[in-house]
């Protein structure tokens, strides 16, 4: 298996009205969506609207209140974290969450763990498979950072790339995991215009490249408009409206939501 | 195994024969102790790394998992007595396994529940299941109670000692150097990135706490074959807080910088003995300095030899 060919179709998900509260607030109630195979959707709102929190809730950094996951029939409510990730979802992080002090290549080399099939007494040893599969990860790992164009700096500390570097890295670790979801958390923050394009040019060919279904969260709507076959708005925990990017355009919820009125 | 690996294997054993003949037959007891207990300290400190510099725990009781070690093969060696085999050469060796292996099923023990807090409040409950370690010793009249356990066979010379600081080095380093190491690492990078990327940060606390608490096991087995006595106070709060300094002043997560920080911790009060008195006053001030100006350690996370590769690149 090389770093590309991972899965045949994406994963399905459906997420049903999901909610938490922390003390008094509700900062996702009844959240819904169906990401389909493949599919490219965005989640959009104005700050502190919940799509962190709906991502947490997703990858189970939060259990959810009330309402129900389900990734390719298997339901993911009460899983930990890391059993999410194995499951099939993947997430990059807002506030970037790298191993500072691993290399990039070891960052990347982290997601493959879980498939790793030698045991310790193997590496206290160094067997031949021990060998192999070390090579494998890091072929695998050079492979995903050419893609992210990340290759030249694989052996240099994560905290020492430039920050759009960063931001990419989070995406090849993600990617690294085999997701059949891709969660992105506002990837393009702290871009200016033009990495702002070249990153959601990047992330449309990781979805055919990958094969992976995506759901990107981001704060500015004119940049997912070009890219997602259909957005989601958050407001306040609520969902305010479900659409084609056109729809949303033009839906006066979503403006009366982002200027800030009523 | 590569041949190259067999080949380093005999020749490491070789050399440790070779100083340790050199060692026995010229070179006074005094020296013989301080070198034999710096390899015990870097043991300890390698071990302890583990948990405190590369899965980022802090851990405060180790002296505990080193008693667990002491006592288990000590007693193994002289009141159980179970067979003549465990007073030769290579009866005590396998007590001292045992011990290292009773210690990592006590780190076990003690890790399962405790690696769920962070900070602070892990560093006082270890503190705390250090010091119930040792009250338990205390206790048991069979081990000697207060009056601690004289007789055990001196058989941890130089080249034992010396042969488990290479196989310490070696093991943990290659760990380091696979799947599992970066599984820990990436804990102490950050948790909840790593438990996103499908690594049980739970599982991987553990398994850090376990190898660490077999290696201060073993330690602890060296160090009690090593004095032929021990007593619960080998094993007080002090000893723990020293490994914590060993491994702070090497640079956390740097085995070469805990191996360092083991022949510093132990062998500057010994250099600081013409000062007399004064002794336990400049310990501390020369930890303070040094902390003060390099607050990362030493080497910091480098390897030693990576250190000098940076410099022959740039
Ligand atoms: N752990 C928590 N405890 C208490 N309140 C929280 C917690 N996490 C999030 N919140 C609150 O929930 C609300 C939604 O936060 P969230 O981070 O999901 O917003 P967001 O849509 O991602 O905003 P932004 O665009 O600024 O990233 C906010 O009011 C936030 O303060
Ligand atoms: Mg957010």
């Amino acid at each position: 298996m090389t770093a590309l060919d991972q899965n045949l179709i994406g994963g399905d998900f459906k997420i049903d009205a999901l909610s938490i509260s922390f003390g008094g607030l509700k900062a996702v109630n009844q959240f819904s969506l169906h990401l389909k195979p493949m599919e490219l959707q965005g989640l959009i709102g104005p700050n502190g609207a919940g799509k962190t929190t709906c991502f947490n809730l997703v990858t189970g950094v939060y259990q959810p209140d009330s309402g129900t996951m389900v990734l390719n029939g298997r339901s993911l409510v009460g899983l930990e974290p890391h059993e999410i990730a194995k499951a099939g979802i993947a997430r990059t992080f807002q506030n970037i969450r790298l191993f500072g002090d691993l290399t990039v290549l070891e960052n990347v080399m982290v997601s493959y763990h879980m498939n790793v099939d030698y045991g310790y007494f193997e590496l206290f040893l160094r067997t031949p498979r021990y060998y192999r599969i070390e090579k494998e990860f890091r072929d695998k790992a050079t492979e995903l950072l050419k893609v992210m164009g990340l290759e030249t700096r694989k052996e240099d500390k994560a905290k020492s790339l430039p920050y759009g570097d960063q931001r990419r890295l989070e995406i090849a670790r993600a990617l690294a995991t085999h997701p059949k979801v891709l969660l992105l958390d506002e990837p393009a923050a702290g871009l200016n215009t033009q990495e702002k394009a070249a990153l959601m040019g990047t992330i449309a060919n990781i979805r055919n490249l990958f094969k992976t279904t995506i759901l990107l969260i981001e704060h500015d709507m004119k940049l997912v408009m070009g890219i997602c076959e259909k957005i989601t708005v958050l407001d306040h925990g609520d969902i305010i409206a479900v659409g084609t990017p056109r729809e949303i355009q033009d839906n006066p919820k979503v403006i009366e939501a982002y200027l800030g009125v009523g | 195994m590569k041949l190259v690996q067999w080949v380093t294997i005999i020749v490491s054993v070789g050399i440790l024969t070779g100083i340790n003949y050199l060692l026995e037959e010229n070179i006074n007891p005094y020296v013989i102790r301080v070198v034999v207990n710096c390899g015990i300290g870097m043991i300890l400190a390698m071990s302890l790394n583990l948990v405190n510099g590369c899965a980022g725990q802090f851990s405060l009781g180790h002296a505990g998992f080193m008693g667990v070690g002491a006592y288990t093969s000590a007693a193994i060696t002289t009141v159980l007595a179970l067979s003549p085999f465990f007073k030769t050469d290579m009866g005590v060796g396998c007590a001292i396994v045992i011990g290292g292996l009773a210690a990592a099923l006590a780190g076990y023990l003690v890790g399962l529940p405790s690696l769920r807090l962070k900070g602070d409040y892990l560093a006082i409950v270890t503190l705390g299941f250090g010091e119930i370690i040792r009250i338990i010793f205390l206790n048991i009249e069979e081990v000697g109670g207060a009056r601690g356990l004289p007789g055990i066979p001196p058989k941890a010379n130089f080249f034992w000692v010396y042969l488990w600081v290479v196989i310490t080095f070696v093991a943990l380093l290659r760990l380091l150097r696979s799947s599992y190491g970066r599984a820990i690492l990436s804990v102490r990078e950050n948790e909840i990135a790593a438990e996103s990327m499908g690594i049980n940060v739970a599982r991987y606390k553990v398994v850090a706490f376990v190898i660490s608490s077999f290696f201060a096991g073993i330690a602890g087995g060296l160090f009690a074959h090593f004095q032929s006595f021990i007593d619960p106070n080998s094993f007080v709060f002090n000893k723990s807080v020293e490994a914590v300094i060993m491994v702070v002043i090497g640079g956390m997560g740097s085995l070469s910088g805990a191996i360092l920080g083991g022949i510093i911790v132990t062998v500057l009060p010994e250099l600081l003995r013409i000062f007399e008195q004064y002794r336990m006053v400049i310990f501390p001030l020369i930890l303070i300095v040094l902390m003060l100006v390099r607050p990362m350690g030493l080497l910091g996370h480098k390897e030693i030899w990576e250190l000098f590769r940076k410099k022959a690149s740039s």
